[in-house]
């Protein structure tokens, strides 16, 4: 795990895809939204969105395999809290990943599904920028009222 | 996480204490739902007042549980939400889904 201070607010942390690291990076984001000026409940939100865009690079990006990078960079400014998360993993197509019905899905008691779901309520703005065989990144943004 | 159980009558009270974050935090609540369903203890009060946050996987695991529970004629309820994990269940609409009391006493009243 690397963790390193840029100028200009910005912070970077990278960990190795395994689901024991994401509590750190629950650490440093919970961390750094409270230094920000978020509530605990918007602090909460924030780290749990991050949580679920790492928890799908493992399992989906990366398959589950445990010696690949998660770069997040943290951007904090003005009234902006902005969370990039990238990976070298499989592309995938956002667009393509339709949102469930909620209500439909869970009639019908299925257990997954809720990942990007939660990241898209949690947040006020979710950004994908996929290029494939190179990098796919996420953007996830939440505004301090 | 923390698995306790107890019988009340043949209502089995599982409470949970820690974070659902996946595996292996949820592994023994699977565990215990398995076991009890083996037994056929199929009344069952889920205490989540010692859960002060989960994610998509600890949704996963209690919806897979309540299907479970549900495929064997059985009922599962929730008692004892705390604030943070109830605003889950709100974004998610399980609190449509899942039956939820206030207290442990409701919720046996509910099941016998």
């Amino acid at each position: 795990m690397k963790q390193k201070t840029e100028s200009n607010n910005l912070k970077e942390l990278t960990i190795q895809s395994k689901t024991s690291y994401l509590n750190k990076v629950r650490a440093f984001i919970s961390d750094e939204a409270k230094k920000f000026g978020f509530s605990d409940d918007e602090v909460s939100k924030i780290t749990l969105a991050v949580d679920e865009a790492c928890t799908n690079i493992i399992k989906h990006a990366y398959k589950n395999a445990s010696n690949y990078p998660i770069h997040l960079r943290l951007k904090a400014r003005n009234n902006t809290f902005e969370i990039m998360i990238e990976d070298q993993g499989m592309p995938f197509e956002p667009d393509a990943i339709k949102m469930p019905d909620m209500k439909e899905h869970i009639k019908s008691y299925k257990r997954g599904g809720f990942g990007m779901y939660l990241m898209k309520s949690l947040m006020d703005k979710v950004e994908y920028k996929i290029q494939p065989g190179r990098k796919n990144r996420v953007i996830l943004t939440k505004y301090l009222q | 996480m923390r698995v306790q159980d107890e019988l009340r009558g043949d209502i089995v009270i599982i409470k949970l204490k820690g974070d659902m974050m996946g595996e292996p935090d949820t592994a023994a609540f699977r565990e215990k739902i398995r076991e009890l369903l083996e037994k056929g203890m199929v009344k069952i009060i889920l205490d989540l007042s010692g859960v002060k946050w989960m994610n998509s996987l600890g949704l996963g695991a209690l919806i897979s549980a309540f299907t479970s529970v549900k495929n064997h004629n059985g009922d599962m309820v929730i008692t004892n939400v705390t604030k943070k994990v109830e605003s889950l269940f709100m974004i998610t609409q399980l609190i449509k889904v899942f039956k939820h009391y206030d207290t442990v006493d409701e919720a046996i009243a509910a099941l016998e």
